[in-house]
C-alpha cells in the first residue's frame, strides 16, 4: 500500500507545509517533485459509498470516486456543451429514435480489456438489469430499447421514444463506462474494484476507512477539455473519509490532507483569510436547492397560500448573515451550472404586508392565541421534514430563520430534523407541507425529473420525486415536447416556459445552488471540477513543496 | 475466574466450591439473558423507527431507486417478510454463531466487527490505563493534606468529569493541532495520532475515578494504620502512596467496569470526530444506514465485553482486597 509523504515523515513535513504556507514564497519545483507526483490525500465529509461502481444505486459520493477511476462517453465544457470523451462523435436520426456514437480507438480497459462497441453494449444493459440495483443510471438510460454493436467502433442506440437529454445523461458518472470484464465478475467483486479507462486505478478500499488509487500509467483517454493527455502527474490518491467537518477542516490546516469536500460557510469565510488555502467553488449541476410546496393537500393547493409564504420570508437576509457571502441566492428551479437557467427575482420581493393580504383573501382571517393564523377550524401548521443528513448545520438554521419570518404573517411552521431513511418514509406518506431535497443531474431535463405529473406515482417505495406535487397538463406538454424535441432553440424556450410556469404558479422558492465547496492547500495546482456533475478531476492536478 | 476466587478462609471448602459453582451458573444464564434482551431490543428499536432499510440500501440524496430494484433488494434481506418471522430467523441464525451479512458494507459483520475490534479496544485499553494514571496523580495531590491543594483537586475532578466529549475533543485540535501544531487532527495510523482522541476519552473518565479514589484514600488515611505508620515518621507521601493507593485502587477497579461501558460509547463520538475507523464509527454508520445486522452484531460484542469486563473488575477486586475474599460468596 503506497504511503503519504505526511505519514512517512509526520513532523517534517507539517513544519515545512508550515514553513512554506508562512513563507509564502514556496518554489514553484516543478521539475523531480512533479515527475515524482507524490500521493494527494483527498478527505471526504460525503458518506462512504457502498458500492464503488457508480451503476448500482447511483448517489453523489460514488460520482466523486468514480470521477478518479471510469470515464463516460461525453463530457460537458464549462459552457455547458456536450464535447467528446470516449466517443468521438455522434449523429442521431431524423426521427430522433436511434443515435450512432463513433467510439475511440485504441483504448483500453485498466485489465487489459479493448474498449469498444460491445463493451458499450454490456453497460448499458448491465445499468437496465434489476439486479444491478441501478436507482439514478437505470433512470438515464430509461428511453434506451437496445445497444447495437455495428462494429467495433461504432455503438447504435436505439430509442423506444426520442430523448433530448440523452447525451446529458450519458455524461454522467453514473452512465460511465466499466469494462466488460469487470462486470461479469458479479456486483461482489466489481462494487470493490470497478475497472474502467480512467487517469486512476482502485488498488485497495479498507472499509469504513479509505480507499487507495493508484496511478494508470497506460491512461490514454483524456476528455476534450483536459489540461494535458496522458498519464497523470500524481503517482497516486489516499481517499479518506472524515465525517466531521471541523475536524477535516483541522486536517487540512495541518497538512494531513491536500483537499476536503464538503467545506462549510464558516470555514470557506476563514479560509479566505488564511495563507496557503484555496477554495474551489463548483455548484451541482440539475436542480437549485429550493424549497418546495406541497401542493398536493391544503393549505398549499392554493396558490395563494403558496405565494404569501414567500412574500413573508427573507431568504437573501438570511443566507447573508449564515453563509457568509459563500452561497448566491438563486431565483430559478434550475442550477446555475446549467445553461438554460430561467430565473425572475421581481417574484421573490419580500411583502408581509401583501402576504398578510393574500392569507385574508384565502380565507385564514382567524388567529389563535399564538398568532397562527386560523381557516374553519384549521391552524395555518406547516410540517417540514428535513433531512440532517443533507442539510448541514447552517441550512438548518437558514430554515430556522425564514420559520420566524413566516410566523410574523401567522405561519407556524413545525421543522422536523430526522435522518435520511425517516425523511423518506415522511416523504412517501404525504407527511409535509414544505420539503427541501437536492436533485443532481446533468441537464435541464432534470425538470421533467421533478415536476412532471407521471412523478407524482410513486413507487413501490413510496417515494416520488415531484415532491411540490404539480400536476399541470400544460407544463407535462412542454417538458414532453422538449423531451422530444430535436431542435436546441425549441428545446430552450419549451424549457423556459416550463420555468417561468413553475415560479408564477410560486411552485418552489428557490434558495440557492446546491452547495459544492472544495478546499486545498495552495501548493496543491491543476485541480477543477468536472463541468458535468461537479465532481473534482485529478488528471492535471500537481503537488509542489 | 474460579482460579482467582479460590477461597483461603477456614473449613467449608465444598459448600464453597458449591456456592461458587451456583454463582458461575447465574452469571452465565444472566449473561444469556443479558444478551437475548439486547438483541431483541436492538432488532425492534432499529425497525420501528420509521423508514425502510430497503431503500437505505439503495437510496443516496439524489437518487431515486427503481421498483424492480426494490422488491430485489427486499427479497435478498428477507425484508419482505412479517417482522415476527423475520426477528426469529434473526434469532436462529445468532444463536448459531451467524451474524449476518451488513447491508451497507455488503461483507460478514463478524469480520467487520474483526477488521474494527482492536481500533476500539486499544483506544478503550489505552484510555482507561490513562484515566487511570491522571486520577491516581489527582487523588495523590488533593489529599496531600493542604487545603488548597483540595480545592483545587476536587474542583478540576469536577469540570473534568462534566466536559462533554465532543467540545473536549474540539478545543484538543485547536489547542494541540492547529494551534501549536504537535499533534495531527486525524487518525494517521501512528502513535501521535492516538493522543488526542485517547486523552478525550480519558479526561472526563479521570474526573470520576479521581473523585471516587480521593474518598476512599481519605478514608485509608484516617484510619489506625496510616496513624500509625505516621506515627513511625513515615512521610506524608509514602504513607498516602504505601497504604492508601490500595484501597484507592479497589475503589477504582469497582468503578472501571463502568469506566469500561463509558470508553465504548464514547468512542461513538471520539472515533467520528477524529475519523478513527472503529467499532463507534461502524455503529453510527450503521443505525442512521439501518443497517441492521450490523447495529444487532456491535451491540452484541459490545454487550458481551462488559459483562467480560464486570467479572475481571470482580476477580481484580477480590486479588487486591483480601476482605472480599473471607466473605461467603453470593
Amino acid at each position: 500500500m503506497p504511503r503519504t509523504r505526511t505519514r512517512l515523515l509526520p513532523g517534517a513535513a507539517l513544519a515545512a507545509g508550515l514553513l512554506a504556507a508562512t513563507a509564502g514564497c514556496a518554489q514553484t519545483a516543478e521539475g523531480p517533485e512533479a515527475a515524482d507526483g507524490g500521493i494527494l490525500v483527498y478527505a471526504s465529509g460525503d458518506a462512504e459509498p457502498t458500492c464503488l461502481d457508480p451503476h448500482v444505486g447511483g448517489n453523489y459520493p460514488q460520482a466523486l470516486a468514480a470521477t478518479q477511476f471510469l470515464e463516460s462517453l461525453v463530457s460537458r465544457d464549462a459552457s455547458g456543451e456536450i464535447i467528446p470523451w470516449l466517443a468521438e462523435s455522434w449523429k442521431v436520426s431524423g426521427d430522433g429514435l436511434s443515435w450512432e456514437f463513433e467510439l475511440r480507438d485504441g483504448i483500453e480497459f485498466t485489465d487489459g480489456t479493448p474498449f469498444d462497441a460491445e463493451a458499450v453494449k454490456t453497460n448499458i444493459e448491465h445499468l437496465q438489469d434489476p439486479e444491478t440495483a441501478s436507482s439514478t443510471g437505470y433512470l438515464a438510460v430509461a428511453k434506451v430499447a437496445s445497444v447495437e454493436a455495428v462494429d467495433a467502433g461504432t455503438a447504435r442506440f436505439h430509442l423506444s421514444a426520442p430523448d433530448s437529454a440523452l447525451l446529458e445523461s450519458l455524461a454522467q458518472p453514473w452512465t460511465a463506462i466499466q469494462s466488460p470484464a469487470g462486470i461479469a465478475r458479479g456486483t461482489d467483486a466489481n462494487c470493490l474494484a470497478p475497472i474502467g479507462t480512467g487517469p486512476f486505478v482502485v488498488e485497495d478500499w479498507v472499509k469504513q476507512d479509505r480507499i487507495v488509487f493508484t496511478r494508470n500509467d497506460d491512461y490514454a483517454s483524456a476528455p476534450a477539455d483536459a489540461g494535458h493527455d496522458g498519464p497523470a502527474y500524481l503517482a497516486g490518491i489516499e481517499w479518506r473519509f472524515i465525517a466531521d467537518a471541523a475536524t477535516r477542516y483541522a486536517a487540512l490546516q495541518a497538512g494531513e490532507v491536500d483537499i476536503i469536500d464538503n467545506a462549510q460557510p464558516d470555514t470557506i469565510a476563514q479560509a479566505d483569510e488564511a495563507a496557503g488555502i484555496v477554495e474551489l467553488d463548483a455548484p451541482r449541476p440539475g436542480a437549485s436547492n429550493r424549497i418546495e410546496f406541497n401542493g398536493g393537500q391544503a393549505p398549499f393547493d392554493d396558490v395563494r397560500v403558496r405565494e404569501a409564504f414567500v412574500r413573508a420570508v427573507d431568504v437573501d437576509a438570511a443566507i447573508a448573515g449564515l453563509f457568509f457571502d459563500t452561497a448566491a441566492r438563486s431565483s430559478s428551479p434550475l442550477s446555475s451550472a446549467e445553461p438554460l437557467a430561467y430565473g425572475d427575482a421581481s417574484l421573490f420581493e419580500v411583502d408581509p404586508e401583501a402576504a398578510g393580504r393574500l392569507l385574508d383573501e384565502a380565507g385564514w382571517t382567524d388567529r389563535d392565541d399564538d398568532g397562527t393564523r386560523m381557516k374553519d377550524g384549521a391552524r395555518l401548521e406547516l410540517r417540514f421534514p428535513v433531512s440532517t443528513n443533507q442539510s448541514v448545520a447552517a441550512e438548518q438554521s437558514l430554515f430556522e430563520q425564514l420559520a420566524a419570518g413566516a410566523k410574523t404573517v401567522g405561519f407556524d411552521v413545525r421543522i422536523e430534523l430526522m435522518d435520511l431513511s425517516s425523511w423518506y418514509a415522511a416523504l412517501a406518506a404525504n407527511e409535509y407541507e414544505l420539503v427541501s431535497a437536492p436533485y443532481t443531474k446533468v441537464g435541464p431535463d432534470v425538470l421533467r425529473i421533478v415536476y412532471h405529473s407521471d412523478s407524482t406515482a410513486p413507487a413501490p417505495s413510496g417515494y416520488f420525486a415531484n415532491l411540490a406535487q404539480v400536476r399541470d397538463p400544460e407544463i407535462d406538454a412542454a417538458l414532453d415536447a422538449a423531451s422530444a424535441s430535436q431542435g436546441p432553440d425549441e428545446r430552450a424556450a419549451l424549457y423556459e416556459q416550463v420555468q417561468q410556469r413553475l415560479l408564477a404558479n410560486y411552485r418552489l422558492l428557490p434558495i440557492y445552488d446546491q452547495q459544492n465547496h472544495f478546499l486545498h492547500r495552495a501548493e496543491l495546482t491543476g485541480v477543477r471540477a468536472m463541468p458535468t456533475v461537479s465532481t473534482p478531476t485529478f488528471l492535471d492536478a500537481k503537488l509542489a513543496g | 475466574m474460579t482460579a482467582l476466587a479460590v477461597p483461603t478462609g477456614s473449613g467449608g471448602l465444598r459448600a464453597r466450591r458449591g456456592r461458587l459453582g451456583l454463582r458461575v451458573l447465574a452469571r452465565a444464564g444472566g449473561a444469556v439473558f443479558v444478551l437475548w434482551a439486547v438483541v431483541t431490543i436492538t432488532f425492534f428499536a432499529v425497525r420501528l423507527v420509521p423508514g425502510d432499510p430497503a431503500l437505505a440500501i439503495l437510496g443516496g440524496p439524489g437518487s431515486q431507486a427503481g421498483p424492480e430494484a426494490l422488491a430485489l433488494v427486499r427479497a435478498e434481506h428477507g425484508l419482505d417478510r412479517p417482522l415476527g418471522e423475520q426477528y426469529l430467523a434473526a434469532l436462529v441464525r445468532l444463536a448459531g454463531g451467524d451474524l449476518g451479512t451488513s447491508y451497507a458494507l455488503r461483507m460478514p459483520v463478524g469480520d467487520v466487527i474483526a477488521a474494527q475490534l482492536g481500533g476500539t479496544l486499544l483506544l478503550a485499553v489505552l484510555a482507561l490505563a490513562a484515566g487511570w494514571a491522571i486520577a491516581l496523580g489527582l487523588a495523590l495531590f488533593s489529599t496531600q493534606g493542604g487545603r488548597f491543594a483540595a480545592a483545587v483537586g476536587g474542583a478540576i475532578e469536577t469540570v473534568a468529569a462534566a466536559l462533554p466529549q465532543f467540545w473536549l475533543a474540539a478545543v484538543l485540535i485547536a489547542l494541540f493541532s492547529t494551534g501549536l501544531g504537535w499533534l495531527p487532527p486525524v487518525s494517521t495510523g501512528t502513535a501521535a495520532g492516538l493522543v488526542l482522541p485517547v486523552l478525550t476519552l480519558a479526561i472526563p473518565v479521570a474526573g470520576f475515578l479521581a473523585q471516587v479514589m480521593r474518598t476512599s484514600l481519605l478514608d485509608a488515611l484516617a484510619s489506625p494504620f496510616a496513624l500509625s505508620a505516621r506515627a513511625r515518621g513515615e512521610s506524608g507521601l509514602g504513607v498516602r502512596i504505601r497504604h492508601g493507593i490500595r484501597h484507592a485502587a479497589v475503589a477504582g477497579v469497582d468503578l472501571s467496569a463502568w469506566a469500561f461501558g463509558y470508553l465504548v460509547s464514547g468512542a461513538v463520538v471520539v472515533e467520528t470526530v477524529f475519523a478513527r475507523p472503529g467499532l463507534g464509527r461502524s455503529l453510527v454508520q450503521a443505525v442512521t444506514g439501518r443497517d441492521v445486522p450490523l447495529v444487532t452484531g456491535i451491540v452484541i460484542v459490545v454487550a458481551l465485553a462488559y459483562i467480560l469486563i464486570t467479572i475481571l473488575a470482580d476477580a481484580v477486586s477480590l486479588v487486591l482486597d483480601p476482605r472480599l475474599r473471607s466473605e461467603p460468596a453470593g
